[in-house]
């Protein structure tokens, strides 16, 4: 039987490599359709038989043949994802789908379809006023053309059959990424934050139910193992990706256990579940979008209820402080960061704001800001 | 009681500090080497304050390491940020102390203290070298001036100008832009100090400014930057001698009180 470290080293190989883990899809004859940021329904990818394959920039990576494409004031993720298209990394994908849910993404995908011919292109257009029924209807719509696309790559057909049960799985990874990151907050002695983010990362890179057969191996050897005393301080995250080794080396060396997160590529990407068995599952995939809330870039009518959200979030995780990470020149979070900071003040939550980006592979100035800021939360 | 010896050392980007302190209280020795982290500057600056002081390294009874390159420093009992350590400065040389902006050779903080003298929040410049030592770097080789001389230039000026705070890219080609128009240096001179004290400004009103504001950092020496972010600012800005060496001096505090640890 596995036991934890051998199960991390697992997942840590596959965090690390995703290269590796899309040519051994491929050789074993399956074909994957990457999946950029943000809210692709990738269960119509595994409900046409082939592999979804997250592609969510690359930290670390370096920007040269997509500086062509964009001026330097843009968002690395973007630049990292036409990167990898140009520099080959993306070879063996069969297809890319490309939602367009910010304003930097809209062109990126547009840039994407022209720089990078040879890899059938999917654009997809989330409706902003997403919850009414209209809105769920685009949204369905939608989704419809991506599938006629993914029929046409697979050579299979979607049915409700096989979308239920594409449904099935990704909900009991969605409830088992859930509980991994509960039981990292509890256990973070065994947890460290690099291999949270290496467990989470890898479900980007793995088809789900062979993910959530290892994870939920990992989260029995968890919850099986004594819970100890945390000597260092707990957090929450907030922001869009936060992967790089070297970042999260800084987390820990300053015993800063993230037990939560709104982080797009963890917590905020699996929070809501599909309706399951009905009769109507590509409904239900748009109405599970229609359900999504909280995220720096859905559109809230209600306005600024993410702050409250957060500070929830805090409290329920009893954490000790927030560590926003902001991605350079995104508008998005840029615009909403003084909200958020109000609200934590409001509620007596210290936190501090990280930039960074992702071809950043030194960190001198937040582990700072790390080390400075747990010495605060040491005396508070 | 016997003596107690401490020292702080302060590898900064741009320059290394030590201090050597008495009993938690005294400044025995300090010295100052203009090279930073990776070069020679720590391992002089260490020497020179022992050869100052008449001591050895065996008569300290703790060593601790900030700034920049304070992870390099594997032979000290511990490390902390320069964020901690200045603020223990700032507290033990202005007790009343509620405001520290730190401007130093690649970045700025501005740091909030508890009337304990605890650092309770902070703020720090992103990764552009706009309105930290750098920047004036930058500006005074393109003026072709001494840094050390900016502070005396830009008291003379009579005319104000604005140059960006963006960037330190977009500020320098606004410079030479200024120097193509004939802009009087002095000017030139007093702008950048407004462009450095409008971002650094920006920064301290993040985390909030209340009195007394103490100045600390190299960059405290300059005076055109300290009137500049008084004006900005609209307090009055406190700037000890010890200025430069507040993340040194801060160490060495925080060595007294680890020493039993």
């Amino acid at each position: 039987m596995s036991n934890i470290q051998t199960l991390l080293s697992a997942f840590d190989a596959i965090a690390k490599n995703p290269k590796k883990q899309l040519d051994d899809y491929i050789s074993q004859g399956k074909k994957a359709i990457g999946c950029f940021p943000y809210y692709v329904p990738e269960e119509l990818v595994y409900a046409s038989g082939m592999v979804p394959f997250g592609v969510w920039g690359k930290t670390g990576g370096k920007i040269n043949l997509a500086k062509e494409y964009f001026a330097a004031f843009y968002c690395t993720i973007a630049q990292l994802n036409l990167e990898m298209g140009l520099d080959g990394t993306l070879d063996g994908l069969s297809g890319v789908i490309a939602p367009s849910i910010c304003d930097t993404l809209r062109p990126f995908t547009q840039n994407f379809r022209v720089a990078c011919p040879d890899i059938p292109f999917m654009f997809l257009a989330h409706p902003q006023n997403r919850k009414k029924e209209y809105g769920v209807k685009f949204t369905e719509q939608q989704y419809n053309k991506i599938k006629i696309k993914l029929e046409e790559i697979s050579g299979i057909k979607i049915t409700n059959d096989n979308l239920n049960e594409a449904i099935k799985i990704y909900n009991e990874n969605r409830k088992a990424r859930r509980r991994f990151i509960e039981l990292a907050g509890q256990y973070p002695h065994i947890i460290t934050a690099t291999s949270r983010s290496v467990v989470l990362k890898s479900a980007f890179f793995m088809l789900k139910d062979e993910h959530t057969k290892m994870l939920n191996e990992l989260n029995g050897l968890i919850e099986a193992s004594p819970i100890e005393p945390w000597k260092g301080k707990k957090v929450v995250t907030s922001g869009i990706v936060l992967d790089s080794p070297s970042l999260l080396k800084i987390f820990d060396d300053n015993q800063l256990a993230i037990v939560a997160d709104d982080m797009a590529h963890e917590s905020r990407a699996i929070r809501v579940d599909v309706q399951e068995n009905t009769n109507h599952p590509m409904q239900a995939l748009a109405e599970q979008f229609g359900n999504q809330d909280y995220d720096t870039l859905l559109y809230d009518p209600e306005l600024n209820k993410r702050p409250g959200y957060l500070v929830e979030k805090v409290k329920k995780s009893q954490a000790d402080g927030v560590v926003i990470m902001i991605m350079q020149f995104c508008d998005p979070e840029e615009i909403e960061f003084p909200s958020l900071k109000k609200g934590l003040e409001e509620a007596g939550i210290p936190y501090i704001k990280i930039g960074m980006d992702q071809q950043m592979t030194n960190f001198g100035q937040a582990q700072t800001s790390l080390q400075a800021f747990a010495d605060v939360l040491s005396t508070l | 009681m016997s003596e107690i010896f401490t020292m702080g050392i302060d590898v900064g980007s741009t320059s290394s500090k030590c201090i050597i302190l008495k009993n938690g209280k005294e400044i025995v020795s300090k010295s100052m080497i203009p090279v930073g982290a990776g070069t020679s500057g720590p391992r002089r600056v260490v020497e020179a304050v022992l050869r100052e002081s008449k001591l050895s390294i065996e008569d300290l009874s703790y060593i601790l390491a900030t700034g920049y390159g304070r992870h390099m420093m594997d032979w000290v009992h511990s490390e902390m940020s320069e964020l901690s350590c200045h603020a223990k400065a700032a507290y033990f040389l202005y007790p009343n102390v509620r405001t520290v902006i730190d401007i130093g050779g690649q970045d700025a903080k501005v740091l909030r203290i508890s009337p304990q003298g605890m650092l309770t929040n902070f703020a720090m410049n992103d990764k552009c070298a706009a309105g930290t030592g750098r920047f004036l770097d930058v500006m005074a080789r393109v003026i072709e001036v001494e840094v050390d001389d900016l502070g005396v230039l830009s008291a003379q000026s009579t005319n104000v100008i604005n140059i960006s705070s963006t960037c330190t890219v977009f500020a320098e080609s606004e410079v030479i832009s200024q120097l193509a128009q004939n802009t009087h240096i002095n000017d030139i001179v007093r702008g950048i100090h407004r462009s450095v004290a409008g971002r650094v400004a920006g920064l301290a009103k993040r985390v909030g400014v209340e009195d007394d504001v103490v100045m600390t950092g190299g960059v405290a020496k300059n005076n055109g930057v300290v009137v500049a972010l008084e004006e900005e600012l609209y307090k009055k800005i406190h700037v000890s001698p010890l200025a430069q060496y507040a993340g040194a001096l801060g160490a060495a505090l925080y060595a007294f009180d680890k020493r039993e640890s």
